[in-house]
């Protein structure tokens, strides 16, 4: 919809950093997030679902932090860095990708991005999360599918594996 | 077996299709667009029932960037659809029956341009009356819907003379209960794009369970020939049964042929909720009862289902809810009924467990209710009254002989879970807040699979070697999460040794795959298994034949594996797949098709293959706030072997949590013919906050040894039996029969102590 608002003059420019390139976007400044990700940008990794902020299926990292993407503005992200799932995936596989896959944290894939994107805001910035603060984290991203029980088993694995991560990377300070 | 990884060694595997979900790779239906595509957009109706008078879209016609205003004079065939009867308008023309009956569809070049044509259509409107309750409309003063009436359709099953039954009863229940309209919430709402070829056809891509049926409607539809339509179906982000029927491919295949342009639609959540189909609510009626030693001597139950304005599968899925109200239970006297009933309220359709769910609510809450008032443990009462092996189906019906009813039994009977019931009796936990109670309640199911007798329900698929030597699998059916691709790569590597890179599997697309019938009624990953039985030694033994002739071996001597052909004892490669596809010869590819196997029965609906299973779950009532939690739930399912474990567990946990949603959470209100929730925020459906309970899966694989139908379905039973184990664990903690569903939190509620008068 950003081609329409510069046919109309819309003087509006988004700078900002998605999945670590430089972007800058002629649109309207209330143009939502998802919709530059997916209409404008192709990044249909992020998912549309209720709009609302309430099923977490659009979740995007800015700056580090899991927002739905449904609800941000376009101004609002100017300067930010923002990463979707394929930025999580930029290096390839990641370990919490890797533990969905193999505890089966999903079955029809939707809310899945959302979901990963969620555990990786919760694990970088709380690296041994406990039972609650998993919930809680996640309670803002719907699964119809799995009934949770893959979401937990996989989080516990990422949890883990992070624990491995960094016992490595102490180990490789020290050497 | 207790279902899990680590008891699943080596058979638990990744997925097929996991990468590209987890990575957001997967290019979903509604993910797709092209370059100088257009935006569909559906007006819908702003009455639940009214007459239309007029319709005039000029002014949104000549609003700059609209490419059509399409009404139900530029539907060119048949202006209806519907599964199994088609009276569902495509675009109304002078009666709208529900708040998302279609009036016109619209093409722009962006979203907000459509949605501001929308807003530009004049319609007058006569308003009616709105016929909101099921009972009422059955009553002769009550407004018509359909020429034939208000009743769609009426069941009746009858088995000796059940007023004389309850005469010779010591103990009689009676109890009415009420199931809500609950919705799919699939997380990918209905949506697509539809392109116009320069040769004339038109490519559909929107997700359905089966495109066959949807090419065969839009074809009459539009008015065109079936091979002038090709449907790309999978993969869908979730239907659970709810996008069986046409949802926006009507509207998106008349604009693309009316513009010759392609027309992207998605709908939003609102649209979607006023759209979309929605678990049949019921109201089942019992009375049962039974001799002094409580011998079950008489059974009585009516059905009201409201099945909304149209069709769908209302009539079936009636059929089954009276098939499983009488259940896996041996009466001497029997007497059903049931009726389903059009109204001004939402649409009602086809929905994991398919009527089977509302029936097992009420039938297994009769069966608690009288064992208590006998004094029995519930489950003893159960074994007492339950089928026998060689007893025939609930109608009477011929059916295939296991001992999966016993085995499930059992399991439960001897769960810890189960165990812990009985000492919570007499225990009380001394720990907990005093307005904290636990009870443990349990449920029994046999769940039919299959469409049942009467309804065309066709099964095959096809196996060829590729000319660049991957071996593929082309099946018609759909991947909407439930692990198709898992299951039938897991078959192929299993029963073939071949390796998950040998193999390329084609589902989804009309032009390429054979009809295999619909994904649907648990009956996929059964079809598949079946296909490839039949498969295998014919595909097997012209790839064995082609290699002999290649390496000049005899056949006896090679063998299929991974990569290519083998020495028979030997784990060297002789020739790889690639190599034999270049084999001089005619290409390889065997083909099979037949039915769901069905019973010697005239009675419409009724199943030949059942799935068994029991359900024990542990609940928390917090009797301040009235809100029951599930600690823990314990799933005893006899469907046969496991194709894919790691699917299989995700199958009933998944189901499992959507009946969680039904018993405790979920209904779609609805206000005079118009929805009170309209998105995610008001209709509430299970978090992860209430999913933290253990839960435990234990698979019985054991069939008799001349069963050659092999695995059973295990897409809806994970769903069936939990809502009337929930109530039966209510019943436990706080000594309230629940008897309508969500619970409500009120029900639950008691006066505090402290604040209790001396
Ligand atoms: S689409 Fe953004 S939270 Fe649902
Ligand atoms: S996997 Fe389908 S919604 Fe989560």
């Amino acid at each position: 919809m950003s081609n329409k608002a510069v046919e109309e003059g819309v003087p509006y420019s988004l700078h900002c950093f998605i999945n670590e390139g430089e972007e800058s976007i002629k649109t309207a400044p209330s143009t939502r997030l998802l919709t530059i990700l997916r209409d404008e940008l192709k990044l249909t990794g992020t998912k549309r679902s209720c709009d609302i902020g309430r099923c977490g299926a659009c979740m995007v990292l800015i700056d580090g932090k899991a927002v739905n993407s449904c609800l941000a503005m376009a101004y609002q992200c100017s300067g930010k860095h923002i990463t979707s799932i394929e930025g999580v995936a930029l290096q390839g596989i990641d370990y919490i990708q890797q533990a969905f896959l193999e505890e089966g944290g999903f079955q029809c894939g939707y809310c899945t991005p959302g979901m990963i994107v969620s555990v990786k805001a919760l694990l970088d910035d709380n690296s041994e999360p406990t039972d609650d603060e998993i919930a809680e984290a996640l309670s803002g991203n719907i699964c119809r599918c799995t009934g949770y029980g893959g979401i937990w088993r996989a989080v516990k694995q990422a949890v883990e594996r992070k624990r491995q991560l960094l016992a490595m990377e102490q180990k490789e300070e020290l050497i | 077996m207790l279902l899990n990884r680590a008891s699943s060694g080596e058979r638990w595997r990744i997925r097929p299709d996991g990468p590209d979900k987890v990575t957001g790779g997967l290019a979903y239906l509604t993910d797709m667009s092209v370059d100088h595509m257009l935006y569909g957009l559906v007006l819908r109706s702003e009455h639940p029932h009214a007459r239309i008078k007029s319709i005039h879209t000029d002014r949104a016609k000549q609003l700059k960037g609209v490419h059509a205003v399409l009404t139900y004079l530029d539907v060119p065939g048949l202006n209806a659809f519907g599964i199994a009867h088609p009276d569902q308008p495509v675009l109304c023309e002078e009666r709208v029956r529900y708040v998302g009956d279609a009036l016109a569809a619209i093409a722009a070049d962006s979203l907000a341009v459509a949605q501001l044509a929308a807003g530009l259509i004049e319609i007058e409107y006569e308003v009616l009356e709105v016929v909101d309750d099921p009972e009422r409309a059955l009553l002769p003063d009550s407004q018509q819907l359909h020429p034939k009436g208000n009743a769609l359709h009426r069941t009746a099953f009858c088995r000796g003379d059940v007023e004389a039954g309850f005469k010779q009863c010591i103990h009689i229940i009676e109890d009415i209960y009420y199931t809500p309209r609950q919705m799919h919430t699939y997380m990918e709402t209905e949506g697509g794009l539809f392109v116009p070829g320069e040769d004339g056809r038109l490519t559909v891509y929107s997700p359905t369970q089966h495109g066959f049926m949807d090419r065969m409607q839009l074809a009459r539809i539009l008015a065109v020939p079936q091979a002038g339509i090709r449907i790309v179906s999978s993969p869908i982000g979730g239907s659970f049964g709810g996008k069986d029927e046409l949802n926006v491919q009507p509207y998106g295949a008349l604009l693309a042929i009316h513009t010759g342009k392609p027309i992207k639609m998605h709908n939003s959540r609102w649209e979607s909720v006023r759209a979309g189909l929605k678990r049949h609510p019921m109201k089942i009626a019992m009375k049962t009862g039974t001799d002094a030693a409580g011998r079950l001597l008489a059974h009585q139950v009516s059905i009201l289902s409201d099945t909304g304005p149209y069709s769908t599968l209302g009539a079936e899925v009636l059929n089954f809810a009276t098939e499983h109200v009488i259940g896996p239970y041996r009466y001497l006297h029997l007497d059903v009924n049931g009726v389903s009933v059009f109204t001004n309220n939402g649409m009602s359709g086809e929905f994991r467990g398919f009527g089977g769910n509302q029936a097992v609510f009420a039938l297994e809450g009769q069966m608690d209710r009288l064992a208590e008032k006998l004094g029995m443990d519930p489950w003893t009462f159960r074994k007492l009254n339950m089928r026998a092996v060689d007893d025939l189906g609930p109608f009477d019906q011929p059916i295939v002989m296991t001992h999966g009813a016993d085995h499930v039994w059992a399991a439960v009977a001897g769960c810890p879970l189960w165990q812990e019931r009985n000492r919570l009796e007499t225990t009380m936990d001394e720990k907990a807040e005093p307005w904290i109670k636990t009870g443990i309640g349990a449920a029994f199911t046999m769940h039919g699979a299959g469409l049942g007798v009467g309804i065309p329900d066709p099964a095959g698929g096809r196996l060829k070697l590729a000319e660049d030597g991957k071996i593929e699998a082309v099946f018609g059916y759909e991947e909407f999460g439930q692990g198709l691709l898992a299951a039938l790569e897991q078959m192929l590597i299993e029963q073939f040794d071949f390796a998950s890179e040998d193999i390329r599997m084609i589902i989804g697309d009309t032009d390429i795959v054979p009809d295999s019938g619909s994904t649907t009624a648990s009956r996929a990953t059964a079809m598949m298994w079946k296909s490839l039985q039949r498969l295998k030694k014919p595909f097997s033994d012209q790839l064995l034949q082609r290699a002999a002739a290649s390496v000049d071996r005899p056949v006896e001597q090679l063998r299929l594996g991974k990569g290519g052909i083998k020495g028979a004892d030997g784990d060297e490669l002789l020739l790889t797949y690639k190599e034999l596809a270049a084999a001089a010869g005619t290409p390889i590819i065997c083909e099979t098709s037949f039915s769901f196997p069905t019973s010697s029965t005239s009675r419409v609906g009724a199943h030949f293959m059942y799935t068994y299973s029991a359900v024990v779950v542990k609940v928390e009532v917090n009797t301040l706030t009235g809100r029951a939690k599930v600690l823990q739930q314990y799933h005893a399912v006899a469907a046969g072997p496991v194709v894919n474990p790691q699917g299989y567990l995700g199958q009933i946990e998944g189901g499992s949590s959507m009946a969680l949603g039904f018993a405790l959470l979920e209904e779609s209100v609805m206000d005079k013919g118009h929805y009170i929730a309209r998105n995610l925020d008001t209709y509430l459906v299970p978090t992860i906050e209430d999913q933290r309970g253990l839960i435990e899966v234990e698979a019985i694989e054991h069939l008799p040894e001349e069963d050659d139908y092999g695995p059973r379905g295990v897409g809806e039973v994970g769903s069936v039996t939990v809502a009337p184990a929930i109530a039966a664990a209510i019943r436990q903690a706080c000594g309230k029969w629940v008897t309508k569903l969500p619970v409500e939190p009120s029900l639950l509620q008691e006066m505090p102590f402290f604040l209790r008068k001396g």
